[in-house]
C-alpha cells in the first residue's frame, strides 16, 4: 500500500464511479522489466497464493461454527479455536510472497517515486543484498530446526483437546519464507535484467508468441 | 574474569506476582549481592525478548542461557512435563518439596530433561489456587455440562471429560470475557494474583479447593552447557539463591491470601466450598486423566509411579502427625 | 554513553534513514535488526561491551515469529479486513450517499453534512481508509462542486471523515494496540467509540459553521426536495442493513455475547451474506476479496516480524532502558512527559503511517506511560487519534494521497493541503478534550463493568 505518488490521471475517458474504479491505479509500482526466471517463480507464488487466499472464507466459516456451537449447543471445541489461527497464518505466511510479487509491501515513497527506474533499482538490488536476503536466510535457518524439533518430539498442542502434528504447522513458517526467498530472487533477476542485461529480458512480444 | 554471569533470564510470569514471579527478582538481587556482583542475571517480564510458551526451547537452543519457566508449559513436547509444574489432586507445597528435593524429583526431572540439554531448578512455589472465578453458582457435576470456562493444562481436559466447554483464550482477553460472559468462568491462581487481575470485580463466585492445583511450581531452567562450565561456587550460589527464594517467596504468598480472602467479601464476593459430588467427580475424572496419558507415555508413568509412591508414606503422616 | 546505548540510538537512527529509500518497511526493520546484531557481536568481540548478543539470540526471531502464528487476538484483523472489502463490494456507500443527500439536502452545508455521516457508517462498518477516501470522492466531490461547494472545503471533508474508520471501532489498528499492549481490544473499542463521534462532531460543527460564516463556500441547493415521511422511510431502509451489521459485530463485542475474534468472523459472515443478499457477489468477487485480504494481511504483518526482529535486537542493546530514562529524565511532569510523546507521536505521523508507529512507538512509551501511572486505555486511545491525524498530514498522507488520486480536474494538490489544515486543527482540538476530559474515553469500558 503505497501512499504517495503522482497517480496517472483517471478522469481520462468517462467520470470514474466505485464499480468502474481500480484502486491498483492509484499505487506506485517499479516498473521492472520481466524474465524467464521470475515468470516462472512468480508463477509457482501464484498457484499456491491461490489455494492459501481461500483461508479467509474458511477462517470465517470456522469461527460461525465454533460461535454457533458455544451459544447454541454449548458446546467448546479447542480444535476449532487453534484452527483459526492455524489457517491465519497460513493466509498470511505465504502472503509475504504474494505480496511482494505484486509490489504492495509498505514503502515510503516520498522520495522513491521521483527517483528515475535504474536509482530505484540500484535500491532495490541493494535492499535485497543486504536487508531482505540475510533477514530471511536467518529465519529460514533457524526456522528448520525449529521445526524439526518439533517434529521429533511428536509435539501436539498443549491444551486440552487441541489439535496435533505442531510440526505441520511450523513447517507453514518454513514454507512462507521460503517462497519469499523465491519472491526475493525472481525480483532480483528483474532487477539485474533491467540494470546489467542479464538473465535477458523477456519481450512482450515473445511472451505473445508463447501464448500468454 | 572468565568466571562472571552475566545472563539474560526471560520470566514466565510478571515479577510482581506474589510467589508465582517474585522469586526470580529474589534471585536476582541476592546473587547479585552475595557474589559481589560477580554473578548477575538480568531478569525480563513475560514476552520480552521469548514468548512464554518457548522458554525452555530457547534456553535447549542456548538462545538464552537460562529462564524462569513454567514446565507445563511444554506437556505438548513431553507430557510428564507437567507434573513437575501442577498435579490435579497432587500434594501440597511442602509435599512437593519433600518430593522434590529428597524423594527422587528433581532427579527424574534431570532425567526427562537431559536429552533436551536442560538442567531445572526449583525456583517458585505457591499453595494452592483457588478453584477459579465463577458467574453463577456450581453445585452439581451436571452444572458443569456446556459451563463455557477458560482453563489450562491437565485441569482442562479433567474438566472437559465432565462436559464443561473448555477454552483457552490469552491471558489479557480472559478479563473482559468473563466480565462480559463471552465465558462463564475461568481459573488463575491465588487471590492475591487473581485480585490483581480484577476477576473479583466481575465474577462474584469464588470457589475452593484448589483441586486442579494444589502446589504450582516453577523452575529456574539453565542451559545445561552453560551450567557446566559454571565453577562449583557459582552453581552453589545459584541453587542456594533459587532455594531461598522458592521459601521466601512461597511465605510471601502465604501471607498475604488471607487478607486478600478478607477483602472479597466487602466486594460482594461469596466464597463457596466445592460440594462432595463435585470433588468426586473431579477426582475421579482425574484419576481417568492420569491413567490414560500415563498408559500412552512411559516417562509419565514413571514419573507419576514416583509421586504415588512418594504420597502413600506422605499423606499418612500428615493424616497422623497434622492437626 | 555505553557502546550499547550508542549502538541502540544509531540502530533507530538508520532505521529512519533507510525507511527514505523506498526499500520496503519490513524488510528495512529485519535487515536493520540484523545488521545491528553483528556489529553488537564485534563490539562484544573487540571492546567487551557486553552486550551478550549473539546468533543464537538472534534467532530468537523465529520463536516470536511463531508467537504471531499462533495469536488468537490477530486473527480478528484479517476477518474485519474481509468485512471491511466485502461492505465495500456490496455498494451499501453508493445507496447511503444518494439517500441521505436527499435527508440533508435543504440544510446549508447539508451535502458536506451527509459525507460525514456516510463516512462515519463507512467507519463503523468497513474501516477500510483507502476504500473509504475513495468512494466519498467519487461520490460526494463532484456533487459538492456541481453545488458550488469551496473545493477546500470538500476536499478537507472527504479526507478526514474518510479516515474515522482507523478509529472509531471495529478498526485493525485497535486490533494491533490492544495485542501488542496486552489491552483487551473490547475496551479499546468501547474507548475509542466516543472520541471517534466527538471528532465526527467537531467536523459537522466546523462545516456548520462555514456555512453560517461563509454561505458562498457551503450553498443551500436551491432545487432540494421536500423532506417527506416517505424519504425518512427510504433512507431507513437503505440504512438498515449497514446499522444492523454494526450493531451485530459492536453490539455482540459490548454485549458479551461475543469476543472479538469471534465478532470478527460473525462480522465477516454478515457482510458476506448482505453482499448476497443483494446479488453483488460471485465466486469471482469473493476471489478478489480474499485476494484483497491476503495481501492487505500480509503488508501488515510482514511490518510486524520485521518490528519483533527489531524490537528484539534493540531490547538486546538495551533501547528499552534508554527510552525509559530518557523520557522519565525529561523536565517536565508526567503530564508534560505524555504530551511531549504524542507530540513527537504528530510529528513522527508526517513520514510514517499507523503500522510502523504502532509496531516501534507505542511498545516503547506505553509501559513508560502506565508507569507513570496513567490510565492506558486513555492514552492508546489518544495515540490511535495522533495516528489517524497522520492519514491527514502532508508529506505522507495516506488520505492525502488516495483525494490526490481521484480528484477531479481543478483540484490541485494545494487545494487539499488548504482543505485538511482546519481539520487537522479539529484534530488536535479533539485531541486536546480527550485529553482533559479522560471519562470520554474511560467512561464506557466503566459502565460495561458495572453491571
Ligand atoms: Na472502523
Ligand atoms: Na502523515
Amino acid at each position: 500500500m503505497n501512499q504517495l505518488t503522482t497517480p496517472a490521471p483517471v478522469y481520462a475517458d468517462e467520470a470514474p464511479s466505485p464499480d468502474n474504479f481500480d484502486m491498483e491505479q492509484l499505487i506506485h509500482h517499479t516498473e521492472l522489466p520481466h524474465t524467464r526466471l521470475s515468470r516462472s517463480f512468480d508463477a509457482v507464488i501464484g498457484t499456491i497464493s491461490a489455494i492459501a487466499h481461500w483461508s479467509w472464507p474458511l477462517l470465517m466459516l470456522v469461527i460461525m461454527i465454533n460461535v454457533v456451537l458455544r451459544y447454541a449447543f454449548g458446546e467448546g471445541h479447542i480444535e476449532l479455536e487453534e484452527l483459526q489461527w492455524h489457517l491465519y497464518s497460513i493466509g498470511w505466511l505465504v502472503g509475504l510472497s504474494f505480496c511482494y510479487v505484486l509490489d504492495d509491501h509498505v514503502r515510503v515513497d516520498l522520495l522513491h517515486e521521483r527517483l528515475g527506474l535504474k536509482t530505484q533499482a540500484v535500491i532495490e538490488l541493494l535492499g535485497i543484498l543486504f536487508l531482505l536476503l540475510p533477514f530471511a536466510l536467518v529465519v529460514l535457518w533457524y526456522a528448520i530446526p525449529f521445526v524439526q524439533y518439533s517434529f521429533e518430539m511428536s509435539e501436539i498442542s498443549m491444551a486440552p483437546g487441541g489439535l496435533p502434528y505442531r510440526w505441520a504447522i511450523k513447517a507453514v513458517l518454513v514454507l512462507g519464507f521460503a517462497l519469499l526467498l523465491l519472491a526475493m530472487l525472481s525480483r532480483l533477476s528483474r532487477v539485474c535484467a533491467l540494470l546489467f542485461g542479464f538473465p535477458r529480458t523477456i519481450r512482450i512480444s515473445e511472451e505473445k508468441a508463447r501464448g500468454n | 574474569a572468565d568466571d562472571q554471569v552475566r545472563w539474560k533470564v526471560q520470566a514466565v510470569f510478571n515479577t510482581n506476582w506474589p510467589g508465582l514471579g517474585n522469586p526470580i527478582r529474589l534471585v536476582e538481587e541476592s546473587l547479585k549481592e552475595a557474589s559481589g556482583g560477580e554473578a548477575q542475571i538480568k531478569v525480563y517480564e513475560p514476552g520480552k525478548i521469548v514468548p512464554s510458551f518457548q522458554i525452555t526451547e530457547a534456553v535447549k537452543n542456548k538462545q538464552i542461557p537460562a529462564g524462569f519457566a513454567w514446565l507445563a508449559y511444554d506437556q505438548g513436547k513431553m507430557p510428564a512435563a507437567a507434573l513437575f509444574a501442577a498435579v490435579p489432586f497432587g500434594m501440597d507445597p511442602m509435599g512437593y518439596s519433600a518430593w522434590w528435593y529428597e524423594g527422587g524429583g528433581h532427579q527424574l526431572a534431570e532425567k526427562l530433561y537431559a536429552p533436551h540439554n536442560i538442567h531445572p531448578i526449583l525456583c517458585s512455589i505457591t499453595g494452592a489456587e483457588t478453584a477459579g472465578w465463577f458467574r453463577k453458582e456450581i453445585n452439581t457435576p451436571e452444572d458443569l455440562q456446556g459451563l463455557k470456562i477458560r482453563f489450562a493444562g491437565i485441569g482442562g481436559k479433567v474438566l472437559q471429560k465432565l462436559g464443561a466447554s473448555v477454552t483457552v483464550i490469552p491471558g489479557g482477553e480472559i478479563f473482559p470475557a468473563l466480565e462480559k460472559g463471552a465465558i462463564d468462568a475461568t481459573e488463575f491462581a491465588t487471590p492475591a494474583i487473581d485480585e490483581m487481575l480484577g476477576f473479583d470485580k466481575v465474577a462474584k463466585h469464588n470457589y475452593f479447593p484448589g483441586w486442579h492445583q494444589p502446589f504450582t511450581a516453577s523452575h529456574l531452567v539453565v542451559n545445561t552447557d552453560v551450567w557446566n562450565g559454571l565453577s562449583k561456587q557459582n552453581q552453589t550460589l545459584i541453587e542456594t539463591a533459587c532455594t531461598a527464594a522458592t521459601f521466601r517467596g512461597l511465605a510471601y504468598s502465604e501471607s498475604l491470601q488471607g487478607e486478600k480472602l478478607a477483602g472479597f467479601g466487602a466486594k460482594g464476593v461469596t466464597p463457596h466450598r466445592l460440594s462432595p459430588a463435585l470433588m468426586e467427580a473431579l477426582e475421579n475424572a482425574t484419576n481417568e486423566v492420569m491413567q490414560e496419558t500415563s498408559s500412552t507415555d512411559p516417562m509419565f508413568k514413571e514419573v507419576y509411579t514416583s509421586i504415588q509412591d512418594f504420597r502413600q508414606g506422605y499423606d499418612q503422616w500428615k493424616e497422623l502427625g497434622s492437626l | 554513553m555505553e557502546i550499547n546505548e550508542i549502538l541502540a540510538i544509531t540502530m533507530f537512527a538508520s532505521f529512519i534513514v533507510l525507511l527514505f529509500t523506498g526499500f520496503p518497511v519490513a524488510w528495512v526493520l529485519g535487515g536493520v535488526a540484523l545488521i545491528f546484531a553483528i556489529i553488537s557481536m564485534m563490539a562484544d568481540q573487540m571492546w567487551d561491551a557486553w552486550i551478550g548478543i549473539d546468533w543464537e539470540y538472534v534467532s530468537i526471531t523465529v520463536p516470536r515469529i511463531w508467537n504471531v502464528m499462533t495469536n488468537w487476538v490477530l486473527v480478528a484483523l484479517p476477518m474485519f479486513v474481509f468485512m471491511g472489502l466485502m461492505l465495500d463490494r456490496s455498494g451499501i456507500a453508493e445507496d447511503l450517499m444518494t439517500n441521505l443527500v436527499r435527508l440533508f439536502g435543504r440544510v446549508r452545508g447539508g451535502l458536506a453534512i451527509t459525507v460525514t455521516f456516510v463516512g462515519l457508517l463507512l467507519a463503523a462498518s468497513t474501516g477500510i481508509i483507502g476504500a473509504s477516501v475513495v468512494l466519498l470522492a467519487l461520490l460526494g466531490i463532484p456533487m459538492m462542486m456541481r453545488q458550488g461547494y469551496s473545493h477546500e472545503l470538500a476536499c478537507g471533508t472527504v479526507c478526514s471523515t474518510g479516515t474515522l474508520g482507523i478509529l472509531i471501532p471495529p478498526s485493525i489498528m485497535l486490533v494491533m494496540m490492544g495485542d501488542r499492549l496486552g489491552v483487551p481490544v473490547g475496551d479499546l473499542f468501547l474507548g475509542a467509540l466516543f472520541p471517534g463521534l466527538l471528532l465526527a462532531a467537531l467536523y459537522i460543527g466546523y462545516i456548520f459553521a462555514v456555512g453560517l460564516l461563509r454561505p458562498q463556500a457551503a450553498p443551500a441547493p436551491d432545487d432540494a426536495e421536500p423532506v417527506t415521511p416517505l424519504l425518512v422511510a427510504k433512507v431507513f431502509v437503505t440504512v438498515l442493513p449497514a446499522a444492523g451489521l454494526i450493531l451485530a459485530v459492536l453490539g455482540s463485542i459490548f454485549a458479551g455475547i461475543a469476543t472479538p475474534t469471534e465478532a470478527s468472523g460473525v462480522g465477516a459472515a454478515g457482510a458476506t451474506l448482505l453482499a448476497v443478499i443483494k446479488k453483488r457477489v460471485n465466486l469471482q468477487v469473493l476471489y478478489e476479496v480474499c485476494r484483497e485480504t491476503t495481501k492487505t494481511t500480509a503488508f501488515i504483518f510482514a511490518l510486524l516480524l520485521g518490528a519483533t526482529a527489531f524490537s528484539l535486537v534493540l531490547r538486546g542493546l538495551g533501547g528499552d532502558e534508554l527510552i525509559e530514562s530518557a523520557l522519565t529524565g525529561l523536565p517536565f511532569s508526567p503530564t508534560g512527559i505524555v504530551i511531549c510523546i504524542l507530540l513527537v507521536t504528530f510529528v513522527l505521523g508526517f513520514f510514517l503511517d499507523w503500522i510502523e508507529l504502532t509496531l516501534i512507538i507505542l511498545p516503547l512509551v506505553a509501559p513508560v506511560v502506565s508507569g507513570l501511572g496513567f490510565d492506558l486505555v486513555w492514552f492508546t486511545i489518544l495515540f490511535a487519534v495522533c495516528l489517524q491525524t497522520s492519514f491527514l498530514t502532508p508529506p505522507v498522507g495516506f488520505a492525502l494521497f488516495y483525494m490526490k488520486g481521484v480528484a477531479p480536474e481543478g483540484i490541485t494538490v494545494g487545494t487539499i493541503y488548504r482543505g485538511v489544515l482546519p481539520f487537522i486543527a479539529l484534530q488536535l482540538v479533539g485531541l486536546s478534550i480527550v485529553f482533559y476530559w479522560q471519562q470520554i474515553v474511560t467512561w464506557l469500558p466503566s459502565m460495561a463493568y458495572s453491571n
